[in-house]
């Protein structure tokens, strides 16, 4: 029946049967008598049962509930109404079609919602109501003596025999009827949450039956306690359209996964995980396995071995995986396979979340790995800064100091005797090779600040602030702090005070660091003209970056006409010390 | 005639300040390679002056001149480096030494400045 034209008109076909029967039914009962109120709910109640399941059959095509309570309300609606036509065959078949209800419900109410049973229990459970109506129903009917005669299958009257019988049948029934309660109570009761909430109506459908069985047996026969019947009507008329709703409202259910994706979003532990599942899909029991490739096996969140062909019944396991490779599996109550897309949207939550942890924590690597590489590119900076400072030391410095000592030497040696020009000449030549070493030692001390890493930022800035042209206050304590942070520090200030004197036009400057819990705060400050723009070249923006390094940060306020302010921050614990 | 004692490393610098130095009236009376031979040497020599290189390769100088104000009076250290004053700052004033010039500069005139600064 996939073709939705044959669907739809099968489904007219049966809503107009069960319009037709009811109606029938109303008709019949009120040309015998003034229509009761127990019959129009009778009525209402066969016509619950088959609309409501031909609406859920609509809606839900693969689910068998449906088409359960059309056939439910059908015998309800048939046997009531064909009793009341006089004609022996068709009235028994009404009798018999009244009774074969109970089965049907019976069954109703234990697949619900999925519309199979489940357990061996349930099974024997319907058995019991169908031994009851099938073959006890049939024997029955062969003593049955009918005051109106109407017994097509009477060929044995025989009222005592009948009696015995139907007296077994009732208490059989109430005894189906107490496993029936028993059995959805204890589904009800491990339950939790939205399936508990779903499970509520077909209890109360239990119930009903079972106080309408109970009153078979206490009330004698032909005796009818009409409120307690009507109270039970309006029950029934109450179920279907209940069953209906909650069907319809795993919308609820998956309003929880929108809360599970947002948990998920967090990247929760996998016991959040857990919970964070079992609250959206209302399943106290529910299990996470996660796979363990290495071993071909599941694991739990605790790394304990999980045997998923060991699950308890009831229970159902959703694989989840990615491009055909396990991940994970959610061992869960069988119950909530009723609802495919619901399980679907966990696995797709999850899926979601898995990934997105393993995105998390590729780009986690990734930047830990560009951190310190970065630090390592600094640091090897530095290295060679030393080197080459140590270099030109050890080799031109040393060479010049030799040469201009050796001129002085050459020079002394001469005195006023010898060639006034060849003299003349010796004193420029000592000279340039004076000059040539001072130049070098700028260069040196330009790329590596010796007393920096020998005597620290303080010294180090104290001598920087005697090479610079405007007066400099140096307010720099004498704590030692890494090489780095040092490094970081005094470029910072040594390119502000380069700053001052090229550009500032000041006529004095103050350098300030303080040294801080956890960082190092540095301020260099002028009086002079302003401007000054970081994004202009100047030396500053490739200190951002170095301090970028070490996670300091730098801030320039620099109004025209108002002086220049440099800050910065330091870290000076470095909580992700990059390994060199 | 003052008597010095010249600490240094390299022979060339030695053999030039001994030059430079004795051309300005100096007695150059011992050299010594390394801060060890040179303790040796100023307690054996006991010189007016000790013309000491801060950068040796067993110590550096700075050591050199504080050990040599621990025991007997101390000759004048002047320190003496490739390097010029912006490279050690502070350190070059710390009590135990009469100064320091750059290599190239130096001179008995030198010497007698700082003596006469001092």
């Amino acid at each position: 029946m996939t073709d939705p034209q044959t669907f739809n008109r099968v489904r007219a076909l049966l809503l107009f049967i069960a319009g037709a029967t009811g109606v029938g039914m109303l008709v019949g009962n009120a040309q015998q008598a003034p229509l009761s109120l127990s019959t129009v709910l009778q009525v209402l109640v066969g016509w619950s049962f088959v609309g409501c399941g031909l609406f859920l059959w609509s809606r839900r095509r693969a689910n068998r509930l449906g088409q359960l309570m059309i056939i439910v309300g059908m015998l309800w609606l048939f046997g009531r109404t064909l009793t009341l036509v006089p004609n022996p065959v068709v009235y028994t078949a009404g009798l018999w079609l009244t009774d074969l209800w109970a089965p049907a419900f019976a069954l109703f109410l234990l697949s619900f919602p999925t519309g199979r049973l489940t357990s061996r229990a349930d099974l024997a459970i319907v058995g019991i109501f169908l031994f009851v109506t099938v073959p006890l129903e049939f024997i029955w009917f062969l003593f049955l003596v009918l005051d109106n005669g109407l017994n097509a299958l009477g060929i044995a009257p025989n009222e005592s025999a009948a009696h015995v019988i139907d007296t077994i049948q009732r208490y059989l029934i109430s005894l189906g009827s107490v496993l029936l309660v028993i059995a959805i109570g204890r589904r009800w009761l491990r339950s939790s949450g939205p399936v508990r909430r779903q499970m509520t109506p077909v209890l109360v459908g239990a119930v009903a039956i079972l106080l309408q069985s109970a009153s078979w047996i206490f009330l004698s026969s032909g005796t009818r306690l009409e409120p307690l019947d009507n109270l039970i009507f309006l029950a029934q008329i109450a179920i279907p359209i209940a069953v209906l709703f909650v069907m319809l409202q795993s919308r609820m259910a998956r309003a929880g996964v929108a809360d599970l994706v947002v948990e998920l979003g967090q990247t929760p532990t996998p016991a959040r995980l857990r919970d964070a599942l079992a609250n959206a899909l209302g399943d106290p029991t529910l299990q996470v396995a996660y796979w363990d490739a290495s071993q071909d096996r599941f694991v739990d969140a605790a790394g304990m071995t999980l045997d998923l062909t060991e699950i308890g019944a009831g229970q159902a396991v959703t694989m989840l995986e990615r491009d055909g490779v396990r991940e994970a599996a959610i061992v869960h109550d069988a119950i909530l396979l009723d609802d495919p897309g619901l399980m679907a949207a966990v696995a797709s939550a999850m899926r979601l979340a898995v990934e997105n942890d393993r995105l998390t924590a590729m780009v986690q690597e990734q930047l830990q790995e560009v951190r310190a590489s970065r630090a390592r590119i600094v640091e090897a900076g530095d290295l060679e800064r030393r080197r080459v400072e140590r270099d030109l030391h050890d080799g031109a410095q040393q060479r010049l100091v030799l040469l201009s000592l050796e001129l002085q030497v050459a020079r002394r040696a001469l005195g006023d005797a010898g060639d006034p020009a060849v003299r003349r000449s010796l004193d420029r030549a000592a000279e340039e090779a004076l000059a040539a070493l001072a130049e070098l030692r700028d260069l040196a001390l330009g790329i590596h600040p010796l007393i920096l890493t020998e005597s620290g930022l303080g010294e180090a800035v104290e001598s920087l602030a005697d090479r610079t042209s405007v007066d400099v206050s140096v307010d720099v304590g004498s704590e030692r702090y890494s090489p780095a942070v040092e490094g970081a520090a005094y470029f910072v200030i040594s390119e502000a005070l380069a700053n001052v004197t090229k550009y500032a036009k000041a006529s004095k400057a103050r350098v300030r660091v303080r040294g801080l819990d956890d960082h190092l705060s540095i301020e260099i400050e002028d009086d002079g003209v302003g401007g000054a723009d970081p994004r202009s070249g100047s030396g500053l923006r490739g200190l951002a970056d170095r301090l970028a390094v070490l996670d300091g940060t730098m801030t320039i306020v620099s109004p025209p006409g108002g002086g220049t302010r440099i800050s910065a921050q330091i870290p000076t614990i470095q909580p992700t010390a990059a390994p060199v | 005639m003052s008597t010095i004692l010249i600490i240094d490393d390299d022979p060339r610098f030695r053999t030039q300040a001994r030059d430079l130095l004795e051309a300005d009236g100096f007695s150059v009376i011992g050299e010594a390679v390394d801060g060890a031979s040179g303790l040796e040497a100023v307690a054996a020599l006991r010189p007016d002056f000790v013309l000491l290189d801060i950068g040796l390769p067993d110590v550096e100088g700075f050591e050199v001149a504080r050990n040599l104000a621990i025991d007997g009076p101390p000759p004048l250290v002047v320190l003496t480096s490739s390097r010029d004053a912006r490279a050690y700052g502070r350190r070059l004033t710390n009590g135990h030494t009469l100064g320091f010039i750059p290599k190239e500069r130096i001179s008995g005139a030198a010497i007698r400045a700082l003596v006469e600064g001092g």
